[in-house]
């Protein structure tokens, strides 16, 4: 419990860091809201009057304490690029972002899972050989590139799939849209697994063919345990925790990862968002953002923590040591 | 084959425009826009592709039939070849340059930035035809071309490198053994740097840059292109740490601009002077063409402006990207002018399918709508849709860019005590798209509201009206301005007109969006607060996806019996 209790306390400690460098490193880069208006029309003092609209012509330690408040009430404030208020702006394309995202981890992360394993099991195979390169190609290849060849194939010369967005225009109604949403996320989705499962394909094959030859497996085997038992329960019970700390972790990273994805098929997702929240210094839209991106990877940092108690009784029986 | 196609299609592009551009003089003084009847669809939907060649499959299968900003030569040539869209090319208002920091040396000397000018006319041709395969044009001047005020800077001084260093050599410049240029003072020129975007976000302004550099090597200057990341590159200029850097904007069709960027007024934080040129009779040109009263003393100033910056060369004008857009070829009622291609209103309204019947319009924005409050919105895909749903009250000749009649039918203007004062006399039974009459009162509420609020967007257009007065009988509005400027006329004349009725009661202008406020029409339809006199009344925006409007039949030029497709 005190290790839970000190976790938090680290992880609370971790995102007040997170709070304050988020204001101070995006006033740090240069330029700022207004530096990106290149426009003839909108003279010195226009941007002055915008300034004061924004709140910039205040001095830094009041827009500090605002800063503080919005954040840690959840309620971030306006958007400077849209004037929308910025938890709509991520309620608009959170649903998108996951719906895109925890499918294709899934997806990518349970073949590659399957794939390395096999290898792991058959050294030396036609099969191993095949995995290894259909990883390494899946791992290298700009995703851009594999997107763009998706889309080609089969949402043009094979007509399978949409070639943009989320609907279909104009949208069905009722139980249609959701087949409809499907559908539009299908390819999307098949683009982030193919390119993602290489990755893991690679890991959990070389994870699983270390765990094999390690003693305890060997112990496993002595005793006459069926290959199943001994892959499963024993060898691969060994890769878990590494395992499900890379799966926790990459979370965060697809979220923010996904712009080319997301450009590509025209999704209307959070990492575009992102990316254009920084790019044009939207202070309360980026700062919403990354602080609540933190909040995920601290969240899925202290879930992969307690996972490893979870799945590994070594960690249960030094748990209250602390 | 490419090649050869691609010179063939760049060579009819320019007897097109050079032919629309001789053509247009007189097509121009006939042009009643109020011969145009429409919208004749009732479906628009304006929708979402960000990628490029997404955007040009889709429009290969029909998905979409209008294409805006077409700007990479592979995807023209991809439009050009095909036998589904018909590509239109306009010149445009862009303008693409380099800038010197003339407020330290070297570059605060006259005779090296023309010397530099001169090594550039020689090579901006070639330039512009290897890196754009011409699909831009060489910019000559310090207008774009098709500015009624554009006079050319090129071509007053001799083109080439030995001309520069001849210039140079008279001026009692002198060069180093390694070949580097000394000012007659004796000091050398030292190392500088041309800063320029990295070529991963804007690969020709990078390639400019370096060939820039190199000619400037080559009369002396000990040049380095330095690409880097563009918003440090915009905080670096403001903060006018540089010596030279690469800039390109979109001018508009008053010459108005050159007063942002070069009188030394603007010279400070946030403003547009980045050269630093500071010239007691520039100055004082500028000040007279920002207040001319009239036409011709406009006109006179701008001339004098360019002739006097031609001299001083505080930038080197570069290329001016065409403007090219594409509709697919199963629709009839494309308009295009020399000075506008084919994705403008009056295409719009005019479009009909040619196998006749009703059919949606599906027109392609290329970034997302990031919002539809017009009193907060700059970006040009927001007023792709904002331009649609609002009116203003004058309007422009596609072919001249002279102002034209719109909601109001007709203006006068006369000098009143301190300044210009604009008359302007509303159409009669002109209606929102609601169906409730639009007035005078509209109009005049536009401008107080936005003086009394301070909208950035729009306050440098209404900062010097003085009063507004109505009367509501003779359907006039009466702006009485602090001072006099021939251009507030265009400033006041093209503000969009927003109702009353709606305005009124917004509580935080900022926070406005219109598009998600339900509000009834006279006729009870469901509509939203984005409400305007445009040619199509906004239905439904799918962030991220598309935006659907149907046509306003209220519209000025809908006409029920010619304007809906039978």
């Amino acid at each position: 419990m005190s290790v839970l209790l000190r976790r938090v306390c680290g992880s609370a400690v971790v995102l007040a860091v997170v709070l304050v460098l988020n204001f101070f490193l995006f006033r740090i880069m240069p330029g700022d809201p207004l530096t990106g208006i290149v426009d003839p029309r909108f003279s010195p003092e226009a941007k002055r009057q915008l300034a004061a609209q924004w709140g910039l012509d205040r001095p830094l330690s009041e827009q500090f304490a605002v800063y503080v408040r919005e954040m840690l009430s959840f309620r971030f404030g306006l958007s400077m690029m849209t004037g929308v208020p910025v938890w709509d702006e991520l309620k608009n394309r959170v649903p998108n972002t996951v719906a895109l995202l925890l499918p294709a981890l899934a997806l990518s992360s349970a073949l590659g899972l399957w794939l390395g394993t096999h290898a792991a099991l058959r050294r030396g195979s036609m099969a191993e050989r095949l995995t290894l390169l259909a990883g390494a190609v899946s791992f290298s290849f700009p995703s851009f590139f594999v997107q763009l060849l998706l889309l080609m194939c089969f949402a043009y010369l094979w007509p399978l799939f949409p070639l943009r967005g989320t609907t279909s225009i104009p949208p069905p109604e009722g139980v249609s849209a959701l087949f409809d949403y499907i559908w539009h996320l299908a390819l999307p989705v098949l683009s982030l697994t193919v390119l993602g499962f290489g990755g893991f394909a690679l890991y959990i094959r070389n994870m699983m063919v270390k765990a094999l030859g390690e003693d305890y497996v060997l112990m496993a085997r002595a005793r006459g345990l069926p290959r199943r038992r001994v892959v499963w329960n024993h060898a691969f019970r060994g890769i878990l925790p590494p395992v499900l700390t890379i799966l926790l972790l990459s979370l965060p990273g697809v979220v923010s990862g996904a712009v080319i994805t997301e450009t590509v098929f025209s999704l209307n997702g959070v990492g575009r968002f992102l990316l254009e929240a920084t790019n044009s210094h939207d202070y309360p839209s980026a700062g919403a953002a990354f602080f609540l991106l933190a909040l995920l990877t601290v969240a899925c940092n202290l879930g992969a923590d307690l996972m490893y108690v979870l799945v590994d009784p070594r960690v249960r029986r030094e748990a209250p040591r602390g | 084959m490419k090649k050869k196609f691609r010179s063939l299609w760049v060579s009819v592009l320019l007897v097109v425009c050079a032919l629309r551009a001789a053509a247009s003089e007189g097509e121009g003084a006939s042009f009643d826009i109020f011969s145009f009847r429409g919208p004749k669809m009732r479906d628009l939907y304006y929708v979402i592709t960000r990628d490029m060649d997404a955007a040009l499959l889709a429009m290969s299968t029909k998905k979409l039939d209008v294409m805006s900003d077409i700007y990479r030569p592979g995807d023209i040539d991809r439009l050009a070849e095909s036998d589904f869209a018909e590509l239109s090319a306009a010149s445009g208002f862009h303008g693409f340059f380099v800038t010197f920091n003339t407020r330290k040396f070297p570059w605060d000397q006259t005779a090296l930035r023309q010397a530099a000018s001169q090594a550039v006319d020689a090579n901006r041709g070639r330039w512009t035809r290897d890196l754009f395969s011409g699909y831009c044009e060489p910019l000559t001047g310090f207008l774009p071309h098709i500015s009624p005020y554009h006079e050319p800077a090129a071509g007053r001084r001799t083109p080439g490198v030995a001309a520069a260093r001849k210039r140079l050599a008279d001026a009692g410049w002198t060069w180093n053994r390694s070949g580097w240029l000394a000012a007659p003072d004796g000091r050398p020129v030292p190392p500088t740097r041309l800063l320029c975007p990295p070529s991963s976000a804007a690969a020709t302004s990078t390639e400019i840059a370096e060939l820039v550099s190199e000619t400037l090597r080559s009369i002396g200057v000990p040049i380095e292109a330095e690409p880097m990341d563009f918003q440090t590159m915009l905080a670096r200029i403001d903060v006018r740490d540089f010596d030279a850097c690469t800039n390109a904007w979109t001018m508009s069709r008053d010459p108005d601009v050159l007063y942002s960027f070069y009188h030394s007024s603007m010279d400070v934080e946030g403003g547009y002077n980045m050269s630093g040129i500071a010239d007691a009779e520039l100055d004082r040109v500028l000040d007279g063409l920002r207040y001319a009263p009239d036409e011709r003393t406009a006109r006179d100033m701008a001339s004098r402006a360019q002739e006097i910056l031609s001299e001083l060369m505080p930038v080197i004008p570069i290329y001016s990207r065409y403007s090219i857009s594409s509709i697919r070829k199963d629709w009839n009622g494309v308009f295009t002018t020399d000075r506008s291609a084919s994705d403008n209103e009056l295409t719009l309204i005019s479009m009909s399918p040619k196998e006749g019947g009703e059919r949606p319009i599906y027109w392609n924005i290329g970034d997302e709508i990031r919002t539809l409050n017009p009193l907060v919105s700059s970006t040009a895909y927001d007023w792709t849709v904002l331009g649609t749903v609002y009116g203003s009250l004058l309007s422009v000749n596609p072919y001249t860019f002279e102002d034209l009649p719109w909601l109001a039918a007709s203006w006068d203007v006369s000098t009143g005590e301190r300044g210009s004062v604009f008359t302007f006399t509303l159409r009669p039974n002109l209606k929102w798209q609601d169906g409730r009459p639009l007035t005078a009162d509209d109009a005049a509420f536009t401008i107080g509201f936005i003086k009394d609020n301070n909208v950035p967007r729009f306050f440098d257009l209404v900062k010097d009206v003085e009063s507004v007065e109505t009367d509501a009988a003779h359907r006039t509005i009466r702006v009485a301005m602090s001072n006099t400027s021939y251009w507030h006329l265009h400033n006041i004349g093209g503000m969009p007109v927003l109702p009353k009725h709606i305005l009124q009661n917004v509580a935080d202008w900022r926070a406005w969006q219109p598009a998600n406020r339900p509000h009834r029409a006279l006729d009870g339809t469901e509509l939203t607060e984005l409400i305007g006199t445009g040619p199509f009344t906004f239905r439904e925006s799918r962030t991220g996806e598309y935006v659907h409007m149907t046509r306003n039949e209220h519209y000025i030029l809908f006409a029920p019996d010619e304007g809906a497709a039978k």
